[in-house]
């Protein structure tokens, strides 16, 4: 166990010679690839059990530096330890073997301050450095202050936020930059939230059908829009309300004022779109209604169906509805004057390394995630007060 | 139709799969062949499962034999579950993408079966919403590919109805010379646009040759080096353990320069040698490589033996078992003298390149398969370090390896810790281990990019012409002189002795790939 700089370096190159060495006696070579720094945050050691599993299958798109914090304030007297492992991918015949870094730091009844000073030496140059905080909405923890000014993106999981609504509120203003809290600002880092990014084959098939010419003028023509989530489970409501903010921010749909209505768990909004044609210049009605589903199995991603239909002009309708197979959905797109488009499209269930390995990919701001969380978190402040 | 606000579809944004295509059927000819179920129907599977390509994606087998529609679907199935890089199928969704395939039975030459093609094509329109987009794609023997063209102008296939699309891929060999390849050419531009044409070279869509744009062009550091006052010369190796196996009939009337080095290993030589384009489009991609090739100084038919080496292989041994000689082969004369083995010294004349040899090899039968382009530079002006048995001061080489391990290999000197050795290390970086998807595969990216109207990794019709202009110069030498001493190398070695003594004559050697 280890706590200073120096001797966590020193460990780390010990690690590195064993490993080599291990390599050559089994035949092959290794490699140590680092393509960023990731820190992870965790609450407690099953918790960090449970992320370096997910770094250790990121590995293969992903070798990083990793530094998992188990931090733990409240807990006893102050204690830093540290220790260090290497991830590494089984190698394929003939090919090298390549490894990550992990270094694990584990605090008890320290302070943001301490454990950032042990972090900030630990970030290998010229990499980016992004913050991967699981659990409950992180946005006024202490790190991310302590941290602010290297951060170049924070990863949090709306799946897991105590308070969903409030908390996609409070996600939404940390984005803009709004709030004064730890780590926000002008030159906060950029966001990425795993259950935006588990709506990614909702939106590419959702996408999809416009991409065909004779459906791409309905589109502009939207009149209702129905999204049916299960709402037993963790963060299918604010999926829910992600997948209809982002229809909201693409196609300039404007909530009008108290457009938004609560029954139980089904959420009524009320909005308006440009109208088009003859009508370009005014505003035509849209409602966009998050119904209450049954649980089941098969939902893909705590969502079974998305209905969009087009009334004004010419009748056309669209959906996406999860099937009994759990890796399909079945699209459908209907509009007069055209056939009848319907077939089965994959929809993989992305598990958490799939899910990070995504939106690391990702080198700037999402932007298209920031208007859609903005417009979510209209809705969501309708929610709360009506 | 109503009116459209805007052509862009604004849920597009922020994507991170690309547009995916309109529906469109794709009318294969030559369906019973190898080509459609080892290749082109798992390269669509994938696409599909992949949510690449939309619903009403529809497939018509186009072929003599007499094959019902659950059979051709069927065949098609197993070729997928022995063939595709994602393994069995998923049942439900190739249900769903086979309830799109059907089998049109016909002869290349029967007028009839395209009218009845037609007629095919619009009830797919209409049930399916493919809109009236169509590919035709002619996986036949090329032989057959005139009659077919035809055919295609005779039934008004040439154009959609309904303001869709009609594009038709061309497989290789595109002719068999200069003007084999003109006439082909004429006869399909009598009846396409050059926009409607897609001529493929499946190299064009492996990862590793796109990437060598991205690493000349998207990396500021190499331009400054990437010419004649840095670089010594230029290898670029293709070489195949295979023989010809089944194709033999095919093979002795093709050999080696034909084979590998008109297509594949010029669209090689072509992106080493390039000028940036003026942008990614599949215009001022090709003129830059078109330029490439109207600079490379052509191979006069009585200087082939200064420039050029062939070779044949005899018996021999591969990885460790007896292997047979070309000319025992099914279907190969027994007195053949078609090369199996090429090696050619070009020169690119322009300002970039003026006097800078690119050393080009292929041959079947080879110890090791390997695709690579390697940049050797000029050794260091002046050498600080003494010339010793201990230290091996060699230049600096840039390999860019195609397969099978796709990467980047840069070869430095470096000091041995400790000891006054200087010694050569390489610096690596390989697709495989650092980016961790899975790179698809070739004809997935073609499919795809000839669907979406996107002719960047096809080959334009001056870009062929000027490739065989190069190529049949050199076939004629080699046709006028003496008749060559085959079999001259053994399966198994690198190439005829010829191939060794044609580099030491310039003062260099083949590097060991």
């Amino acid at each position: 166990m280890t706590t200073d700089i120096v001797t966590i370096e020193r460990d780390l190159q010990e690690l590195w010679k064993n490993n080599t060495a291990e390599a050559a006696a089994a035949g092959h070579s290794t490699t140590r690839a680092l393509t960023l720094n990731l820190l992870a945050r965790a609450s407690s050691a099953d918790e960090a059990d449970a992320m370096g599993a997910v770094i250790q299958e990121l590995t293969a798109s992903h070798p990083c530096r990793a530094v998992v914090l188990i931090d733990q304030p409240a807990t006893g007297e102050p204690q830093l330890e540290a220790w260090v492992q290497a991830n590494c991918l089984l190698p394929a015949p003939g090919a090298p073997q390549v490894c990550g870094e992990q270094i694990t730091i584990s605090s008890r009844g320290g302070r943001a301050g301490q454990v950032a000073s042990l972090m900030l030496p630990l970030l290998v140059p010229d990499l980016p450095v992004v913050l991967w905080m699981a659990g409950d909405q992180p946005f006024g923890h202490r790190l991310l202050g302590k941290l602010r000014g290297v951060l170049d993106r924070l990863i949090v999981d709306s799946a897991g936020f105590a308070d969903p609504i409030r908390d996609l509120v409070t996600m939404a203003a940390f984005d803009a930059g709004d709030t004064p809290g730890p780590g926000a600002g002008p030159d906060s880092p950029a966001l990425s939230d795993l259950n935006w990014a588990r709506l990614t084959p909702w939106r590419e098939l959702t996408a999809q059908f416009f991409d065909t010419r004779p459906f791409l003028p309905h589109l502009h023509r939207l009149d209702h829009v129905e999204i049916d989530y299960v709402a037993a489970g963790d963060g299918g409501l604010l999926r829910a309300l992600m997948l209809a903010g982002w229809l909201a921010s693409s196609l300039g749909w404007d909530l009008v004022d108290g457009g938004v209505s609560r029954a139980g768990e089904e959420i009524s909004l009320r909005m308006v779109r440009p109208g088009v044609g003859a009508a370009s210049g005014d505003t035509r009605p849209v409602t966009i209604s998050l119904r209450p589903a049954p649980f089941d199995n098969n939902a893909l991603v705590g969502l079974s169906a998305l209905h969009m239909r087009a009334v004004d002009h010419v009748l056309a309708d669209f959906s996406v509805e999860h099937t009994d197979s759990p890796t399909c959905a079945r699209t459908v797109a209907q509009a007069d004057g055209h056939p009848t488009v319907s077939r089965l499209a994959r929809v993989e269930r992305a598990g958490a390394a799939d899910l990070l390995a995504a939106e690391l990919r990702l080198l700037s701001r999402d932007r298209t995630f920031s208007a859609a969380l903005q417009a979510a978190a209209g809705f969501a402040r309708g929610i709360i007060v009506p | 139709m109503i009116d459209t606000p805007t052509l862009e579809n604004p849920l597009r944004s922020g994507l991170r799969l690309g547009r995916t295509p309109e529906p469109c059927t794709m009318v294969i000819f030559g369906a019973t062949g190898d080509l459609t179920s080892r290749k082109l129907v798992p390269a669509l599977y994938n696409l599909t499962r992949e949510r690449r390509i939309p619903g009403g994606f529809s497939v018509v087998g186009f072929a003599r034999r007499d094959w019902s529609d659950d059979f051709f679907r069927q065949t098609m199935l197993e070729g997928v579950n022995d063939n595709s890089r994602s393994g069995k199928v998923d049942g439900p969704l190739w249900e769903s993408f086979a309830a799109g395939m059907s089998y049109h039975q016909s002869n290349f030459d029967d007028s009839d079966g395209y009218a009845s093609l037609r007629e095919r094509l619009d009830v797919i329109d209409q049930e399916r919403g493919t809109g009236g987009n169509r590919v035709f794609y002619l996986a036949t023997p090329p032989e057959s590919y005139p009659v077919i063209i035809r055919q295609l102008g005779a039934h008004g296939l040439n154009v959609s109805p309904n303001g869709g699309w009609t594009r038709i891929i061309i497989e290789k060999p595109f002719g068999h010379d200069l003007d084999s390849a003109r006439d082909l050419n004429a006869q399909v531009l009598s009846v396409f646009h050059e926009d409607q044409v897609y001529r493929i070279d499946h190299y064009l869509g492996k990862e590793t040759v796109q990437n060598l744009m991205v690493f000349r062009f998207a990396n500021g550091i190499f331009e400054p080096i990437w010419n004649r006052s840095q670089i010594d010369h230029v290898q670029i190796t293709v070489s195949e353990t295979v023989g010809v196996e089944d194709r033999g009939g095919y093979y002795d009337q093709s050999g080696a320069m034909r084979d590998m080095i008109q297509n594949h290993m010029m669209q090689l030589l072509t992106l080493t040698a390039m000028e940036a384009p003026v942008a990614y489009d599949a215009n001022s991609v090709r003129d830059e490589k078109v330029k490439v090739l109207r600079a490379v100084r052509p191979i006069a038919p009585a200087d082939v033996a200064r420039y050029t080496v062939r070779g044949q292989y005899g018996p021999g041994n591969m990885g460790g078992s007896p292997a047979v000689g070309y000319r025992t082969g099914r279907g190969i004369n027994p007195e053949s003298q078609t090369e199996t083995f090429v090696a050619l010294k070009l020169f690119v004349d322009n300002w970039r390149w003026a006097g800078v040899p690119f050393y080009l090899r292929t041959g079947k039968r080879l110890p090791r398969r390997a695709s690579e382009i390697s940049v050797q530079f000029k050794t260091a002006p002046h050498l600080l370090f003494a010339d010793s048995p201990t230290n091996d001061i060699e230049p600096n080489v840039l390999s860019i390896k195609i397969q099978p391990d796709e990467g980047i290999t840069l070869k430095v000197s470096s000091k041995v810790p400790g000891q006054g050795q200087i010694r050569p290390v390489t610096m690596d970086f390989r697709y495989g281990t650092t980016f961790g998807v899975a790179s698809p595969e070739a004809y997935e990216r073609l499919l795809l990019d000839c669907m979406l109207g996107d002719g960047t990794l096809f080959t334009r019709r001056d870009e062929v012409e000027a490739s065989w202009s190069l190529i049949t110069p050199i076939h004629q030498g080699w046709a006028a002189g003496p008749r060559q001493e085959f079999p001259n190398y053994e399966a198994g070695d690198w190439g005829p002795a010829s191939a060794d003594e044609f580099m030491a004559r310039d003062g260099r050697a083949w590097r060991r790939v």
